[in-house]
């Protein structure tokens, strides 16, 4: 089966679904029934699209085409390639998870406008992966944050107001200087009447970048991606933002919105900014490594569950941005599995996060204890996600972490060389066992609190949102070669344009 | 010859507002009481309507009225803003004239006058009818500033307005004085070939400049200059308020343009420096100072401080080409449109004795007004330059002439200060959606009108975020236009 504008029909069909849900605003089972069908529909669509998919080539697929704002040169341009073709399943499926979970009763008020806000916060997140078009690609960054804004802001905890504001300067802060940055990669890009801002034209006409305007470009998109991912030192937002946001909105959070940092800079900032990369490349490096480092030590003190699902989200990243800057195959394919697996298993971790809070009202580890007694079904789900986020080989942690050390071993363009900085990393990996098995321990084992002695295991509901989850980690790490087949050759095509011996830092 | 109905025809729409002014003063006079309140808000918004329709039917672009008139697309487009403000003034008023006993037929009435007043800079072609019709733009909005005679706030805010009116505009015609004594002209064109010749490195030249920014900075509250703007926008009647944020500063860089783009062209490259500063230290001041309110009315008017900041930087990229002027009036008609719509919000709060609303009035405004709250957030969003609305292209078509005139710390400025106007704009979301509502806190009664108005002109807000192209067209035509009057 093919279907045509596959990708614009990704982009249309939630905002469908607004429609039916502003209709029966008022009666929360539609409501429910609207966002679930419209979720559960996006997500097939999503998969569709993957079955049409030609794995193996490197160019992008499903390409569309519209003019949009013919007098700056700006066009509707969407199209997959293996990097982000992968991401917008994961995306739907997550969506339809966190919706199909908010729906078993998790949000009490004001239903209809959390559904909506879901629903429009899908097609930024589908909008940005598919985004060929500096333009379009903003636009639809922003999309994202206007939702979540209002996720955390209205069904937030105590702290909403702080953290979602906090979120939302901060995200902007980045974004802005990246909308000057775009503006001025369109003004450079041709002369008067042949400027655009499609990537694919913008690959050919790269070499009018000079190596100053890349230093200075580069730096623009990439804080606005450091904020996004979060890199170390822009991440102070995350846990504020996550240990406030409702659970659903905490899984889209670490799901998916930190991928469209990572995302930004393989698609964008590597393949146009060759020097750029190499300019900030040791800079990003270290801070990757810093929030390697980090991220696994203040979880490991964190007497807050979430808080430590949310750092230990720093440190994961950090692994990201480690794979795509050390610039070769091994390191990139780990980077783009790792953010697949990181979407997977922590939007799990969430989820179980939430689950528990919403029976025992408690987010401390201290007053948790002795859940696995109670809850056998949950502590099985639980402990797998827990064991692959740790990075547990034939589980889908271990995979993308395993790759990136593997490619910084070997990356020696970085002072002191790869040798240094990747066992240096490799101290993340096991300080990561040691959080996650002490928190499980702490929350699953040992007494049983009287209180929670009657606390009910996982509802239907609960169940059919993580065995998707949890197909996806054991499936990605017992046989993750048909996703690196689709990955690698779209990679191996953006590394090849970011390392471009024509536009090495000799060339200045 | 020509007849004298002739020489009309090319200012039919200024005739028809004029006249509609002069109707609704009758119909206000003749008809009972009862019937005022629907039928002058009608005969009004039908009148600037019929101004809108009349446009197409002027003769070809050219010069007319003996030469002190200009017709080009330039005069078109600002028509057409002025027009739909004025109407967008008139729609969201009816109930609080009501309320507040307002004199209503007067109140429509100075609009219209005022609305001839702004339609007539941007048709000048010569100073003094650019003088000419900057009074008539201004003294009406004196009126309106003032029109609650009873109250207190209301009397501060047109002194104020009026005081500091009167001074700039005096400034404004010394420097016209000082313009004249040098060129020997009061026309534009010949102004800018006698300057010229003669090039800004002199006493009497700089002089002549510095008066007339300072005159026009006043004008379009342009920090230092803008001490007048917070008490009068807070004092004057909301409504009213909506009006002069936008009308006159949308009038006033049209008579920026005008004199700068055709009448300095010369010196537009010496003189965009100062313009360039003068940006900066305007949208980064109107936003520190729109940080610390606690008063959505007076955050609203120290915003548009910053936001006159963000369209000087547009002209001061004047050697970006037409790109640049269009930027301004992109930037001028989406403001216009966005920075209206959210003061005429406040007026859901407008109960009596207060003026416009603190945050806490906000809190939970969403869940009784759904429609005005929404408006309301897509206003805010628009102004802070988040993407689907217009405010958002805007910001786009602002800083593309600034970075290609290599103002680029002026580019970084914009990004920076426009986080820091999301921080206080959403903080206003804040109130509406993520706090419950305030016990028994009073609401205004019938918003029927109101909520259909600021439905529709947030909806056109949207819209022109999604598919800004035919209005950039447009803008940058009218831009060509301006920059072909210098030849």
């Amino acid at each position: 089966m093919t279907i045509d504008h596959i990708l614009t029909l990704l982009l249309v069909v939630p905002a469908i679904g607004l429609l039916p849900l502003y209709v029966f605003r008022n009666d929360p089972r539609s409501v429910k029934q609207v966002a679930v069908v419209t979720t559960l529909f996006e997500l097939v669509l999503s998969l569709v699209m993957l079955a049409q998919f030609h794995a193996g080539e490197a160019g992008f697929q499903l390409v569309e085409e519209a003019a949009w704002l013919p007098s700056l040169g700006i066009r509707y341009l969407v199209g997959v390639d293996g990097i982000s073709v992968l991401l917008v399943p994961m995306t739907t499926l997550l969506t339809f998870v966190s919706v199909l979970y908010s729906s078993g009763g998790a949000i009490k008020e004001r239903l209809a406008s959390f559904m909506a806000a879901f629903l429009i916060l899908e097609i930024g997140m589908v909008g940005v992966f598919v985004s060929l078009d500096l333009f379009l690609f903003y636009v639809m960054f922003e999309l994202m944050l206007v939702p979540m804004y209002l996720i955390i802001g209205i069904w937030g905890g105590p702290r909403r107001i702080y953290s979602t504001l906090k979120f939302v300067i901060f995200t902007l802060a980045g974004s802005l200087l990246m909308l000057v940055g775009i503006v001025a990669v369109w003004l450079v890009s041709g002369d008067e009447g042949s400027r655009t801002l499609s990537l694919p034209e913008l690959l050919a006409t790269r070499g009018r970048f000079s190596a100053e305007f890349q230093f200075w470009v580069f730096l623009a998109f990439g804080l606005a991606f450091a904020i996004k991912l979060p890199m170390v030192p822009f991440h102070t937002w995350l846990p504020d933002a996550h240990v406030e946001a409702p659970t659903a909105g905490s899984i889209i959070l670490a799901g998916v919105l930190l991928k469209a940092g990572g995302y930004g800079f393989l698609r964008f900032a590597l393949p146009l900014f060759p020097i750029g990369t190499q300019l900030w490349l040791p800079v990003i490096i270290v801070l990757s490594v810093v929030a390697i480092l980090y991220g696994a030590g203040v979880s490991t003190v964190q007497k807050d569950l979430k808080k430590l699902v949310a750092y230990s989200s720093v440190a994961h990243m950090g692994f990201v941005t480690l794979g795509i800057f050390v610039l070769n195959a091994q390191g990139a394919v780990g980077a783009v599995l790792q953010m697949l697996n990181h979407g997977f298993v922590t939007g799990a971790l969430f989820l179980f996060v939430g689950i528990q809070y919403e029976r025992t009202h408690r987010r401390l580890i201290a007053d948790l204890g002795g859940l696995a007694n109670r809850w056998p079904l949950y502590t099985t789900f639980f402990g797998i996600f827990v064991l692959a986020s740790l990075g547990l080989p034939g589980l889908n942690g271990f995979v993308g972490e395993f790759l990136v050390l593997l490619g910084t071993f070997k990356f020696s363009g970085v002072p002191l060389g790869g040798l240094f900085w990747g066992p240096l990393a490799a101290i993340g990996v096991i300080l990561a066992a040691v959080y996650l098995l002490w928190m499980f321990q702490r929350v699953m084992y040992g007494p049983v609190r009287e209180a929670y002695r009657a606390l009910p295991d996982l509802s239907p509901i609960e169940v059919v949102c993580a065995v998707p989850l949890v197909i996806m980690t054991v499936a990605l790490g017992v046989f993750p070669q048909p996703a690196i087949a689709i990955i690698e050759p779209s990679l191996q095509q953006v590394l090849r344009l970011a390392t471009d011996p024509g536009y090495q830092l000799a060339a200045r | 010859m020509t007849s004298f109905v002739d020489t009309l025809v090319p200012i039919l729409p200024e005739v028809i507002v004029t006249l509609t002014a002069c109707v609704v003063l009758i119909a206000d006079g003749v008809l009972p009481r009862s019937q005022t309140r629907l039928v002058l808000p009608a005969v009004t918004v039908g009148g600037l309507a019929l101004a809108f329709l009349g446009g197409p039917l002027a003769p070809p672009p050219g010069q007319y009225f003996g030469g002190y008139v200009q017709i080009d697309t330039f005069t078109t487009f600002f028509r057409a803003v002025f027009l739909l403000l004025a109407a967008f003034a008139t729609l969201v008023a009816p109930s609080y004239l009501d309320r507040r006993g307002v004199p209503a037929g007067e109140y429509y009435a100075t609009i219209c006058f005022s609305t001839v007043g702004a339609m007539t800079i941007a048709l000048s072609t010569d100073l003094i009818t650019l003088f000419v019709g900057l009074e008539l733009m201004t003294i009406p909005i004196y009126v309106l500033a003032g029109m609650q005679r009873r109250d207190r706030f209301a009397n501060e805010a047109a002194l104020k307005y009026f005081l500091l009116g009167a001074f700039s505009s005096a400034l404004l015609v010394y420097g016209f004085a000082w313009l004249y004594g040098i060129t020997g002209s009061t026309r534009y064109i010949d102004v800018a070939t006698e300057l010229q010749r003669i090039g800004l490195a002199n006493g009497p030249t700089i002089v002549a400049l510095a008066l007339v920014t300072v005159g026009l900075g006043f004008k379009a509250a342009v920090v230092p200059f803008h001490q007048w703007t917070p008490d009068a926008y807070d004092g004057a009647p909301t409504p009213a308020t909506a009006f002069m944020s936008v009308g006159p500063k949308a009038a006033a860089f049209a008579a920026i343009l005008r004199i700068l783009v055709t009448g300095l062209a010369p010196l537009a490259v010496d003189w965009s420096t100062v313009f360039a500063i003068l940006a900066a230290v305007t949208m980064t001041g109107g936003n520190i100072v729109a940080l610390v309110q606690a008063n959505t009315k007076r955050m609203l008017a120290y915003s548009s401080i910053a936001h006159t900041g963000y369209i000087l930087a547009a002209v001061a990229a004047s050697s970006a080409g037409p790109s640049a002027t269009a930027g301004v009036l992109f930037y001028v008609f989406a403001y216009g449109l966005m920075n209206l719509g959210a003061f005429a919000c406040l007026l859901y709060f407008d109960t009596v004795g207060s003026r416009g609303a603190t945050l806490e009035e906000l809190n939970g405004f969403a869940r009784r007004e759904p429609i005005g709250a929404l408006a309301f957030f897509v206003f805010l969003l628009s102004l802070t330059g988040i993407p689907f609305t217009a405010g958002f292209v805007a910001k786009v078509l602002v800083i593309v002439p600034v970075l290609d005139a290599g103002l680029a710390w002026l580019a970084v400025f914009i990004a920076l200060n426009a986080v820091l106007a999301a921080f206080y704009y959403l903080r206003v979301v804040v109130h509406m959606y993520m706090y419950d509502p305030e016990t028994g806190a009073p609401m205004v009664p019938n918003t029927r009108l109101l909520s259909t108005a600021l439905g529709i002109s947030a909806l056109a807000t949207v819209v022109l975020g999604v598919v800004p192209n035919s209005l950039y067209e447009w803008a940058l035509q009218a831009a060509n236009a301006v920059s072909l009057a210098t030849r």
